[in-house]
């Protein structure tokens, strides 16, 4: 009776196949169209902001010497009141290899890897993005963190104001 | 000489020698933030604790102020030393504030290389931070008291090494702070060694502020082109531009020091106006074209008005490389002047300078430190040379006598000086018969050299020169016959110039019907040029500078010549739009803007064989082959006997 045995075997992987067939199917056609990322997927790079809306990136050079791949340039500048921030940021998406070494690497939570996807360009030269293009307006994945309220040397709080300080010591007295 | 065990390891050192040393002799780094070896000890920082097993001393003890003695068993990796020093990074980190991201010695911090060695991650202390309020201390120095760990390393320098008077300490416990009494520019001209002798960011370069890391900077060995010490230091640039310098070690010259003039003056190098295009009747062409045209010219003018005519100009900043190849083509034309000075005065005086001092009794920096009896003939060195100035104080401190020979007193503003001296009005008055080791020392203005023959002998000398490289110079004008330019032209005869890396002052331009000239700074004479080449300074070149001593020292290419990336005009970024924006062009370049130069000595090699069709002969060959292999990261080398005697 084995050949009534194979032909049920063959029906049955036949009814599997043509099942599939009239399912509705599991790809989407990107990049037209986006399937929502869980939240903390590691996905392209954002510059984020602080919970008072500055930019979080202090330029500190430790992205660019965390990747691996070189992709990361920026200059740092100084504004009139010593808030360090970078002049200009650019990544070379051409490169990056989205490992996240420079998301972990940012002591101020500036550089983070949203849960968008990163498009593909014809132009390899449209894969360079600057600052204005990698800038968000929120603060991504840490919503409270504001660098400059622990930093201790009085940029956005005067010196000796943060939660964690003694208001400056005054030299001139020699009481204890 | 006392024996120990380190670590296991036999070691026998120089009575006296601290046990950090004396580990270190054997390559084993004991952590430390206050000890230096330029500096007295404070033992301040309590981190260089190992522990004693066996031995006079037994316990915990302090490895920089401990002598080495006999039988000593030295322990740096015991448990109870790695304890001791965990603990010590945690109690001076509870004031250290959370700002590595935003702060310049982040990457080149000692405090943050030991913290991370030490094993401290996670902060305990629950306490609040003490903070300081910071001072204003000048152009050069920024100050951020809140991240001291009260090393004392500042202050010792300040004030005992470099004789400083308005910077010390105050206040008592954890309220120590270290400045000035009230803000405002610090009065030493040594202030900006804070930056390198601070373990942490107390003091950082202002001139440098937030531009750039450690790991992204380019350096190179160097040498200072400021004066004829040849203190050595290191360029240390990002994107094109010289960031930072910072002292580089040489025990025979500088030790570890430079002056502020050395470290905060980039402003030829980073000047924006440097000239970078290559000229040819004043209409920017390639670098390659305008060889050619310059080679044509020479041709054609050498033909028209013969080859006494034409001088072929080097300075006393030319390298010697270059200045050897200068005399290579020379010889090609014969009757072709050559000349390496432009004064004749000057001339004379670098070469008699040279020439008086005999093997070995010239003084180097280091010798100065140990002199017993100095003196100093009519000069402001504050002005001219710092280092030697720090360099005596160093021997004052140890207890020499120090004189200034001094006929008229008013010209000179001895209260600059950071040692005290007695003023004596003639050279014969300093009792150097009793010295045992004497230096006489003299500014490059100097010039009754007759006078100093009564020196007794076994007195060295300290004879400074104007330039980095006027005993090269001079070295080069006495080998090849060369002559002051001003003679040459006095001479009637001369009616071209190629200037390399040479100022010629603007009236010795008048009157010639052919001026071509190669440089990299901005000194006026690229738009009289009929042709200009530019050069590559020399931070981005290499080459070898002689100082006063007759000490050849290499220097090597830190950086590759160009515009600096910040502030890029906006004629490099393919848009036709004045303002650029704040990014860098998005433009792919083979060169860089305006890195199309070439040193001074290529510039010659091309030149010669442009005009002769054969390649430029090997420049340290022959009387100059002992110069050919010198470690720019040694001590540079005396020259010999043979090459000063001429």
């Amino acid at each position: 009776m084995s050949l009534l045995s194979d032909i049920q075997a063959i029906l049955t992987g036949l009814a599997i196949t043509f099942s599939h067939i009239f399912r509705k199917p599991v790809t989407v056609s990107y990049p037209e169209e986006k399937r929502p990322m869980p939240e903390r997927f590691r996905g392209s790079i954002v510059l984020t902001r602080d919970p008072d809306g500055e930019e979080r990136c202090v330029a500190c050079y430790l992205c660019s010497g965390a990747c691996p791949v070189d992709c990361i340039s920026m200059a740092a500048a100084e504004t009139p009141n010593g808030r360090r921030y970078a002049a200009w940021f650019r990544i070379n998406f051409a490169r990056c290899i989205l490992c996240g070494l420079c998301a972990e690497a940012c002591p101020t939570l500036a550089i983070q890897m949203s849960s968008e996807m990163f498009p593909c360009k014809r132009d390899v030269m449209n894969m360079l993005y600057e600052k204005e293009d990698l800038l968000i307006d929120g603060t991504g994945k840490d919503p409270n963190y504001n660098f400059y309220r622990h930093a201790g040397i009085g940029v956005v709080t005067p010196r000796g104001a943060n939660p964690d300080e003694h208001p400056p010591v005054d030299v001139r007295t020699i009481l204890p | 000489m006392p024996k120990l065990i380190i670590d296991d390891i036999e070691v026998e050192v120089p009575a006296g020698t601290s046990v950090l040393e004396a580990a270190r002799s054997v390559g084993i780094t004991i952590p430390h933030f206050c000890y230096h070896p330029a500096l007295a000890i404070a033992a301040a920082c309590r981190l260089c604790a190992v522990k004693m097993l066996d031995g006079p001393v037994k316990g915990i003890q302090m490895s920089c102020a401990l002598p080495a003695q006999d039988g000593m068993v030295v322990s740096t990796t015991d448990p109870d030393a790695l304890k001791m020093r965990k603990l010590v990074i945690e109690w001076l980190m509870i004031n250290h504030p959370h700002d590595c991201p935003v702060c310049d010695e982040g990457g080149e911090c000692l405090l943050q290389d030991f913290t991370i060695a030490g094993g401290h991650g996670i902060r305990r202390y629950q306490g609040k931070k003490r903070t300081h309020v910071n001072q204003y201390l000048g152009e050069g120095i920024y100050h951020e008291m809140n991240r001291c760990i009260q090393c004392y390393r500042c202050v010792r320098f300040y004030q005992e090494y470099a004789g400083g008077t308005d910077f010390g300490v105050t206040g008592c416990a954890g309220r120590v702070y270290f400045g000035r009494f009230d803000d405002g520019p610090l009065e030493s001209p040594f202030s900006g060694n804070l930056v390198d002798i601070c373990p942490t960011g107390v003091f950082t370069d202002k001139t440098g502020r937030f531009r750039a890391r450690y790991w992204d900077y380019q350096y190179a060995p160097s040498i200072c082109p400021h004066c004829s010490a040849g203190c050595n230091l290191s360029p240390q640039a990002y994107h094109r531009e010289v960031i930072k310098i910072v002292a580089r070690r040489n025990d025979e010259v500088n030790g570890w020091f430079i002056c502020d003039r050395a470290r905060f003056d980039k402003s030829d190098l980073n000047d924006p106006l440097r000239p970078r295009q290559a000229l040819v009747d004043g209409s920017p062409v390639e670098w390659e074209a305008a060889l050619n045209a310059l080679a044509t010219r020479l041709r054609e003018f050498v033909q028209s008005h013969g080859a006494d005519s034409l001088a072929l100009v080097g300075s006393t900043r030319l390298s010697l490389e270059a200045g050897i190849l200068l005399a290579e083509l020379a010889a090609r034309y014969k009757g072709v002047r050559l000349c390496y000075f432009i004064d004749p005065a000057e001339a004379q005086l670098s070469l008699s300078k040279v020439e008086w001092v005999p093997a070995g009794m010239a003084a180097s920096q280091a010798e100065l430190r140990e002199a017993d009896f100095i003196a100093i003939l009519p000069c402001d060195l504050m002005e001219e040379s710092p280092m030697i100035a720090l360099a005596i104080r160093q021997a004052f401190v140890k207890g020499a006598k120090v004189y200034l020979v001094a006929p008229h007193l008013t010209a000179l503003n001895l209260e600059r000086l950071p040692f005290q001296v007695q003023v004596v009005p003639e050279l014969a008055d300093v009792p150097l018969g009793e010295a045992k080791r004497g230096i006489v020392v003299a500014g490059a203005g100097f010039a009754d050299l007759k006078g100093l023959e009564a020196v007794p002998t076994g007195v060295k000398f300290v004879l400074l020169q104007p330039g980095p490289n006027s005993f090269g110079a001079a070295l080069l004008a006495r080998e090849y016959r060369a002559v002051p330019l001003r003679e040459a032209i006095a001479s009637g005869k001369v009616k071209g110039i190629l200037a390399l890396e040479t100022d010629l002052p603007e009236e010795l331009r008048q009157g010639l019907t052919f001026f071509a000239a190669a440089d990299w700074r901005n000194n006026g004479a690229a738009e009289p040029a009929s042709v200009f080449l530019p050069t590559s300074a020399w931070a981005e070149t290499g080459g070898t500078w002689i100082n006063y001593e007759g000490r050849a020292q290499r220097y090597r290419q830190a950086y590759k010549t160009g515009l600096p990336l910040r502030g890029l005009p906006a004629r490099y970024y393919g848009s036709q739009e004045a303002e650029p924006p704040a990014h860098p062009p998005r433009v792919h370049r083979a060169v860089a803007p305006g890195g199309d130069t070439r040193s001074a000595w290529m510039l010659v090699a091309e030149l010669i064989f442009k005009l002769t069709g054969e390649p430029a002969a090997e420049p340290y060959a022959g009387k100059w082959a002992p110069l050919k292999h010198i470690d720019p990261e040694g001590p540079g080398m005396r020259l010999p006997a043979e090459l000063l005697a001429g």
